[in-house]
């Protein structure tokens, strides 16, 4: 029982940063452009944000400082694949490798230096931890709590406003747009840069929120779970969220077998979350014949090309 | 907005400006790469000093740059081989640590005859590379599972299973350090008395030539071109597109899994965490600026090999990190993408 409700306790910790991250994956891809670059926009978050609190900033604002910083990682993404038409998988891959160099390189000096993060609702409100339901919240954190009402919103703003139709027709049929008026680069850049927001977000979590320390290589291939996670939820913001609940499960399973000391093979244990995405996106593959990709994913759009 | 000035794909770019924007964005992201290694507190001269006086010309240096290419040369053989069958082969680690493991097998299992091992090896490392990316190849032939991000996790998963080897019942219980025991002799490529040179030299030229001839003169590196080209007219042809494609990732697969016996018969001796970092990006990064042309792989390699030579050095004075060789091989990566658009496209202005 102790177990299970340690375990339960922190599932949340870790769905939040993959949540977080196929939001921002989910609406540039929306838009029709392919981002593989989570992994390294996820790096670069994490690293500013952490340096943001080991220079003296507030946590909340080593967030706003996290996902600033991958943002103009993601514009430089953006005016490669938007502006200049690059590929869009070799130009991710290419922003894997510039966010986990940038890191590599300017986080030295500040590595394992431990600092004061977000707090958690049991500090904030001080609650006393008596109950197993209070043992649980009060681990949680601020960010934790707002994600569902993110997610509603995104879901909304996505499927139901009008500026999230014109997004969505970016993606489907970008001549289509073009001929409506959506000025189809703009749309495609504000997405892109969204992405880095929210990737940025993620990775500042990681850091500030969860283990309120920077290590190279921490982001761990998040990010890549996060692009396979966006497969997974057709698109879909609320099906990610879910998606994110049960790989932060399986994450969250090893640290609690540890802590109470089972004696497992840890390093076998630790395959269970990546060999889980292969099976869920086998599944999504035979049962939903990928529905829900945006038609003009990963495509070059030219004007030309209108028919 | 960004569509006033009117965007034309070219029709056929001409030699002249493929070359000088390709050229260019390779002089640009080299020169960003300059800039961000003196930011980092290397100073101008030492640059030169040793990315072309010490990496090149001098006798301790090109033997390094050469040992360093080996692996190179065939990780980027291995992402070009499945670039022309447009397979995107991100697992190429994976890949190099299955074949690191099964060559570690036969040397500290002292499996079959002293002179057998290395062949041996050499075979069980192929054919855990290929073995590893088949499971990415059958997700995606039989249900379409994108290759990306199945070969990219298989990565990762391989890497969890060398650190449960090398903390479990592979380590060397005599060292400190996550780490086998060292190779019997009859496990290493003999040294070549040239620094640390070894004889997996000419394994790696012969692969190369096999492979360029495979792609360039045979009937099934004609048929993986027009696969890569286009799928829908390779399968209207009647071409044996699922075979040719299955056939060149099986090869791109054991590539990497040699690059990985390469790697610890060569010049490790012995499993470590280290064995398989960085070559992912190199293999891309590779493979993309050879244009998937065997022997522009093999030129890139060394000039690639130069970089992690100087890489050591810049280290070891200068206290350059790990990352920077990552961060250069990204800048030049997406400055020479961005060039591209400038043979690509044209721009008109709407009539």
């Amino acid at each position: 029982m102790d177990f299970l409700i340690g375990w339960i306790a922190i599932i949340p910790n870790y769905a939040t940063p993959l949540v977080l991250a196929s939001l921002g994956l989910i609406i540039c891809e929306r838009a029709g452009i392919l981002n593989l670059g989570a992994e390294g926009l996820m790096a670069v978050g994490a690293m500013s944000a952490a340096i943001a609190v080991l220079s003296g900033g507030n946590p909340w604002a080593a967030l706003v400082a996290g996902a600033a910083s991958a943002m103009a990682l993601a514009f430089l993404f953006g005016m490669a694949t938007v502006v200049l038409r690059a590929d869009q998988t070799l130009s991710g891959l290419a922003v894997v490798a510039i966010g986990l160099g940038v890191t590599g390189v300017v986080g030295r000096s500040y590595v394992q230096k431990t600092f004061v993060g977000i707090p958690n609702l049991g500090d904030i409100f001080a609650l006393e931890r008596d109950t197993a339901v209070a043992r649980i919240v009060a681990v949680q954190d601020p960010i934790t709590l707002a994600l569902p009402v993110m997610v509603g919103l995104l879901w909304w703003w996505l499927m139901r406003s009008r500026s999230g139709l014109r997004l969505r027709a970016v993606g489907e049929n970008p001549a289509a747009a073009d001929v409506a008026g959506v000025d189809v680069q703009i749309v495609q850049l504000g997405a892109v840069l969204a992405s880095g927001l929210l990737c940025g977000l993620a990775g500042a979590y990681l850091s500030v929120a969860t283990s309120h320390v920077w290590v190279e290589g921490m982001v761990a291939s998040r990010g890549w779970v996060a692009v396979a996670l966006v497969i997974f939820a057709r698109w879909n913001p609320a099906r990610a969220l879910v998606g994110a609940l049960v790989f932060g499960s399986a994450d969250a399973l090893v640290p609690r077998l540890q802590a109470v000391g089972a004696d497992i093979p840890v390093y076998l244990m630790m395959t269970l979350p990546y060999l889980l995405t292969l099976l869920v996106l086998v599944i999504g593959s035979i049962s939903g014949r990928r529905s829900g990709e945006p038609a003009f994913l990963g495509r070059i759009y030219l004007r030309q090309d209108k028919h | 907005m960004l569509d006033a000035a009117f965007l034309v794909r070219r029709q056929q770019p001409g030699l002249l400006l493929s070359a000088l924007s390709y050229t260019g964005g390779l002089a640009f992201g080299l020169a960003v790469s300059a800039m961000l290694l003196v930011q980092a507190g290397v100073p101008a001269s030492a640059l030169v000093d040793e990315f072309l006086v010490a990496a090149f010309l001098t006798s301790d240096g090109l033997s390094q740059t050469v040992t360093a290419a080996l692996p190179l040369i065939l990780v980027g053989l291995a992402s070009a081989v499945a670039t022309r069958v447009r397979f995107w082969n991100i697992g190429v680690e994976g890949q190099l640590w299955l074949g690191a493991v099964a060559a570690t097998w036969v040397a500290l299992h002292e499996i079959g005859p002293e002179s057998m091992r290395l062949p041996l090896a050499f075979v069980l490392a192929a054919l855990a590379g290929s073995g590893w990316i088949a499971i990415s190849l059958v997700l995606k032939q039989r249900w379409g599972v994108n290759e990306v991000i199945s070969s990219l996790l298989l990565g990762s998963v391989a890497f969890l299973l060398v650190q449960h080897l090398l903390f479990g019942i592979w380590r060397d219980p005599a060292n400190s350090f996550p780490v086998t025991a060292a190779f019997p002799p009859a496990s290493r490529f003999s040294a070549l008395g040239w620094g640390q040179l070894h004889a997996g030299l000419f394994v790696a030229a012969l692969i190369a030539l096999a492979v360029w001839f495979l792609l360039e003169r045979t009937r099934a590196g004609f048929y993986a071109d027009a696969v890569g080209l286009n799928r829908q007219a390779a399968l209207a042809t009647g071409l044996p597109v699922r075979r040719t494609l299955a056939g060149l990732v099986l090869l791109s697969g054991a590539l990497s899994g040699l690059a990985g016996m390469v790697i610890v018969s060569g010049t490790e001796h012995r499993l470590n965490q280290a064995v398989g970092n960085g070559y992912l990006f190199s293999a891309i990064v590779i493979a993309y600026l050879a244009r998937a042309k065997p022997f522009w792989v093999v030129v890139v390699a060394l000039a690639l090999g130069a970089v992690f030579t100087a890489g050591n050095v810049l280290k070891v004075f200068y206290g350059v990190s790990e990352g920077m060789i990552v961060l250069v091989q990204g800048t030049v990566l997406i400055s020479i993408l961005m060039a591209q658009f400038f043979s690509t496209y044209s721009l008109n202005r709407p009539s």
